[in-house]
């Protein structure tokens, strides 16, 4: 319909030739850069984990194998844990939060640009910090979970749990900062017209995550602040002589640990929402419980963490309660999957790459969630906590959830980022390898938990009767390698060799869809003015969403006088020529960054004994983060 | 259809694993937590079968649901429009409210079998407790005055209840064919206890440390024995009791060694009689699967054949001189009351070392003493072999003991009945 007609024609090369370079790439305040620098650089993180993994898998191949030391392998479960978590799968959801937010909500940045650079700069320092190690054989080694007191000094003298203390509070540090941006974000940037509850879904579960970000990170930074403390400055918080109860540590990590799990699957449930509508030409089933049934998930996922600790010995009471807490979560996300059944039921399914991830994540998800509800019952979670039955159950709801609908985001938004398909022969095989290698590697491993394997075992001995358990994951993991790479392949090719797309090149119905792709700097030459939850199927195909609520039947009428009503914007132009004011480049969030990380690592020169060396870094790098920080605040934005 | 389709392919492929899991069903399990063999786990796999059921109901249902979708609402040429539907609050309710019942059919029992499972022990239970340390396991059983170590007999048809405690870090105590784990937490005790049937056979089950507790987590493994109540009264009855070597000096005609050995023999309490060691569950009867495969590092050699010229007598000296005293209790062998390691009063009458490691042969023993800590990561123990280089230390063992020390030492140790 409307279309916005260029006052000075600039092409896209010439908008982009100014925004090359390293440079910058450090200095860019642009939401869209900054997501897809935290793609790049998870998806790489994704692939170190994966390594470990493989490692892991063959030294598993068989029993008594000597591919790896104890040690090693101690330290590749650690960090193959640790760096999926907090590395990969929630910076990748970072990454679609960065650049999908504020397209789905009409706006033109987030709220704080500079933040936003600041938290993914800390993310990648804090990942190089924490993964760096590992190169040295000197990796954290005491788990993803670090239990105390195997992570005191007494127990563990060398650096690699410093690495791992130091690392995750950089990281922390991180999240918490973007997930108060996000927040601002989406309470402030909307639209004129959009509503919360017209919100996209993936935006909704976004906002819904943030809020969990910021409510488990501090007992998480409590609990390692605490360790630190022992660490460093010989507190005895967790110190066992001093009389400790080492189940602090594990109500403080699992406060944060469970509501962990739901950070990191409901970004991707926010983005199959999206991905199923799309392809089934229907609006998502049950908006309204679907937002409802997020907010339950998350405001439940606080209230359930002991039921990683029935074997501690709480009690009867203790574990009857938490045992219901948990099985009534099963409720809301029970709901989630019928809906999205509901969602394609008498649609017109299309079977693209990303619609194939989305189902899979149904399919899948189911499994890990049927298994949870089998460890939600105490006393059969007796017989299945801490072995391989609970490694099978959360990759079911780690990559068969997270990863499956990841990677449905990714080929859904790869278009909107590059302007171009990914290859979609290459997606159908990365899919079905993927498919068959995440079975094949993950299934067995119910068998050999009930059968009597526990985890975190570098070795275990032939005749147990897990040995062709263990072989099947093995090979799974190797298909999965396969799959992966024909991925990577097709990621890094399609850049240039990709299908061109042009603004909405799936048919669907949010407002991202409404701009070129990739979008340009200022994301929406004229703001829209919202009037459902899908504008674009209002403006093409208005029977598709003529049954939902609309502020008002034409959408051609505005109320708000800075606003244009839902056009298609296929032009390029940049900010300068529309007059737009942008958030200036700037390189103060990455030395700040840079200050604060170099900061905490002075921390490290304590460990030999350099206490003069770690003062000077940890002042110097002090003084550095606040005189960043204050030149940083004093500078104007735009 | 010259093209490969995977798409094609990849059902098989997945009928084709599950159907490897099957048959894979008729080979033996022998750590398998489907069983029945004791109180404990009869309720467990109770609640196990309940899930299970229901978990397959949902499990058919949610796919079944998904697959005809999909096969009926794929788009096809001439196929119909999509219908515009945005939800259906009756419906929403259904699917909510079906989950929660059957979620009440779970619970019900679930909260059930919490109490019953973690009530008192009965009385009249056996009292047992296990103390973690990295990485080995020390039991006690106070009414019986016995101390061992990583191997656990029980007599079926009574209840065992364990107290359980540790040393260092956190542990987790799990035989899984005999029900659930519990875990060991430091500066506080847990308790469990279940009853093995009173018409199992006298049978060896392997158990395993399931907390990570560090560096050699996986070689920290168990063997429990249930066995007949006489057999454990024969085997608790000389468990009780100091070691039988030295036997009584008019038994033991003057070997060369004994001359050296007077001083230490001081206190020299009363010796059993040298044949009535008690019971010991019969190495012939043992399962394959109880007996330790684990590979010995290849850089540790021993020459076996000095292990027929092992003197006991000479070994016991060398048990002090060599340092094992410092960390090893032998009750009877003045001294030797140190409980840093485990307690090797009757290590001769244990099937294995090392927590489950190897088995309890001379061989394994001599290459454990000349350094263990090759043969398990991490460990505590010294590397003793004179010229042998410690691995954790990574210095070489100048002092220590040499083969042939070694060799008496394995037949002092082999005296412990």
């Amino acid at each position: 319909m409307a279309t916005i007609a260029a006052p000075s024609l600039a092409s896209a090369e010439d908008a982009y030739a100014e925004n090359s370079g390293i440079w910058s790439w450090i200095t860019t305040t642009d939401h869209k850069r900054i997501g897809t620098l935290y793609l790049w650089t998870a998806l790489f993180f994704f692939l170190v984990g994966g390594l470990e993994a493989v490692l892991i898998r063959t030294q598993l191949a068989k029993p008594n194998m000597g591919f790896v030391s104890a040690e090693t392998y101690n330290q590749l479960f650690t960090m193959h844990g640790t760096t999926m978590v907090f590395l990969a799968i929630m910076p990748l959801s970072a990454a679609f939060f960065n650049y999908l937010i504020p397209l789905q909500i009409g706006a033109r940045d987030v709220a704080f640009p500079r933040l936003n650079a600041f938290s993914y700069w800390v993310f990648l320092f804090g990942g190089i910090f924490i993964t760096v190690p590992i190169l040295f054989q000197v990796a954290p080694n005491g788990g993803w979970f670090g239990y105390a007191p195997l992570t005191t000094n007494q127990f563990s003298a060398g650096p690699n749990i410093d690495f791992w203390v130091l690392g995750l509070q950089i990281l922390g540090i991180s999240s918490l900062a973007a997930a108060f941006n996000f927040i601002t974000t989406i309470i402030n940037l909307r639209a004129p017209g959009m509503t919360l509850m017209r919100m996209p879904m993936f935006t909704w579960m976004s906002f819904v995550v943030q809020f969990l970000l910021v409510l488990a990170f501090p007992p998480i930074t409590i609990a390692l602040f605490f360790l630190l403390m022992d660490r460093f400055f010989g507190t005895t918080f967790y110190e066992i002589a001093a009389g400790a109860d080492p189940l602090l540590w594990q109500h403080l990590f699992w406060v944060f640990g469970h509501p962990e799990v739901y950070i990191l699957i409901l970004p991707a449930f926010g983005l199959v929402s999206e991905v199923l509508p799309t392809f089934s030409k229907k609006p998502l089933f049950g908006y309204n419980v679907m937002v409802y049934s997020g907010i339950m998930i998350g405001t439940l996922g606080f209230g359930v963490w002991a039921h990683h600790m029935f074997a501690v010995g709480m009690g009867p009471v203790a574990d009857s309660i938490f045992s219901m807490m948990t099985m009534l979560i099963a409720i809301p996300t029970g709901v989630k999957i019928f809906n999205w059944i509901a969602t394609m039921w008498s649609g017109e399914i299309r079977f693209t790459v990303p619609m194939k991830f989305a189902i899979a994540l149904i399919a899948m998800f189911t499994i890990g969630g049927i298994s949870g509800v089998m460890h939600s019952s105490p006393p059969a979670d007796l017989q299945q906590t801490d072995t391989y039955f609970i490694v099978a159950h959360f990759h079911y709801v780690l990559f068969g959830g997270s990863i499956m609908g990841i990677f449905a985001g990714i080929y859904h938004y790869y278009p909107k980022m590059t302007g171009r398909f990914l290859n979609e022969s290459a997606g159908n095989w990365h899919f079905w390898l993927n498919f068959i290698g995440f079975n094949l590697t993950f299934f067995p491993m119910h068998f050999s938990g009930m059968l009597g394997m526990p985890r975190r075992i570098y070795t275990y001995d032939a005749g147990q009767g897990w040995d062709l358990f263990n072989m099947l994951s093995t090979v799974g993991t190797y298909i999965l390698v396969v799959s992966t790479s024909i991925f990577v392949v097709n990621f890094l090719r399609s850049r240039t060799r990709g299908l061109k797309a042009g603004n909405d090149p799936w048919g669907a119905g949010t407002l991202e869809w409404s701009i070129p792709s990739p979008p340009p700097d200022y994301n929406f030459a004229q703001i829209p003015e919202v009037t459902s939850r899908y504008p674009l199927w209002d403006l093409k195909d208005p029977a598709k969403t003529a049954g939902i609520a609309h502020s008002h039947a034409d959408s051609a009428t505005i109320t708000d006088a800075h606003a244009v009503p839902v056009h298609e914007e296929t032009e390029r132009h940049t900010a300068k020529s529309l007059g737009i004011p942008m958030p200036f480049p700037t390189s103060k969030p990455f030395f700040t960054a840079l200050a604060m990380v170099s900061m905490f690592s002075g921390l490290l020169f304590r460990r030999s004994g350099h206490d003069s060396i770690a003062l000077t870094v940890v002042v110097g790098g002090a003084l550095l983060f606040v005189s960043g920080l204050y030149s940083w605040l004093t500078s104007p934005l735009e | 259809m010259s093209k490969l389709r995977l798409r094609h392919a990849a059902p098989a492929l997945l009928v084709a694993v599950f159907l490897l899991a099957l048959t894979a069903c008729g080979t033996e399990y022998p750590n398998s937590t489907f069983n029945r063999h004791t109180d404990f786990n009869t309720s467990i796999d109770a609640l196990w079968d309940r899930l299970l059921f229901w978990g397959t109901i949902v499990f058919v249902f949610v796919e079944a649901a998904l697959v005809v979708t999909l096969i009926k609402y794929r788009k096809r040429a001439g196929g119909p429009e999509a219908k515009q539907i945005h939800g259906n609050a009756a419906l929403e309710i259904t699917w909510t409210a079906i989950p929660a019942v059957i979620l009440v059919l779970i619970a019900v029992p679930t909260v059930k079998t919490i109490f019953e499972t973690q009530a008192p022990a009965p009385a009249g239970a056996l009292k047992v407790e296990v103390i973690g340390h990295q990485w080995w396991w020390e039991f006690h059983y106070p009414e019986l005055g016995i101390t061992t170590a990583n191997e656990l007999y029980l007599p079926v048809g009574r209840t065992a209840s364990f107290e359980l405690k540790t040393k260092d870090v956190l542990h987790s105590f799990w035989i899984p064919q005999m029900g659930g784990k519990r875990d060991l937490i430091t500066n506080k005790s847990n308790f469990m206890w279940f009853t093995p049937n009173a018409d199992l056979q006298s049978s060896v089950w392997n158990g395993f440390c399931t907390e990570y507790c560090g560096t050699s987590h996986a070689n920290m493994k168990i063997r429990l024995y249930t066995v007949q109540p006489d057999e454990f009264a024969s085997w608790a009855a000389h468990q009780a009791k100091p070691a039988v070597y030295p036997a009584a000096e008019p038994a033991t005609p003057a070997t060369p060694a004994t001359p050296a050995i007077p001083a230490a023999r001081g206190a020299q309490p009363t010796p059993a009689p040298v044949e009535d060691v008690g019971y010991m569950f019969p190495t012939a009867d043992l399962p394959d699967h109880v007996i330790p495969k684990t590979p010995t590092p290849a850089g540790l050699t021993y020459d076996d054949a000095l292990l027929a010229q092992g003197d006991p007598t000479a070994g016991q000296l060398g048990f002090m001189i060599g340092g094992c005293i410092g960390c090893h209790a032998i009750n009877g062998l003045p001294g030797a009351v140190s409980t840093i390691g485990p307690d090797l009063t009757h290590i001769a009458s244990r099937h294995t070392i090392a927590a489950g490691l190897f088995p309890n042969d001379g061989p394994h023993l001599a290459r454990w003493i000349k350094n263990a800590r090759l043969m398990k990561p991490g460990i505590l123990m010294n590397t003793i072999g004179r010229g042998q280089y410690d691995p954790l230390l990574k210095i070489t063992q100048e002092a220590g003991l040499d083969d042939k020390q070694i060799a008496d030492v394995v037949a002092y140790l082999q005296k412990l009945k």
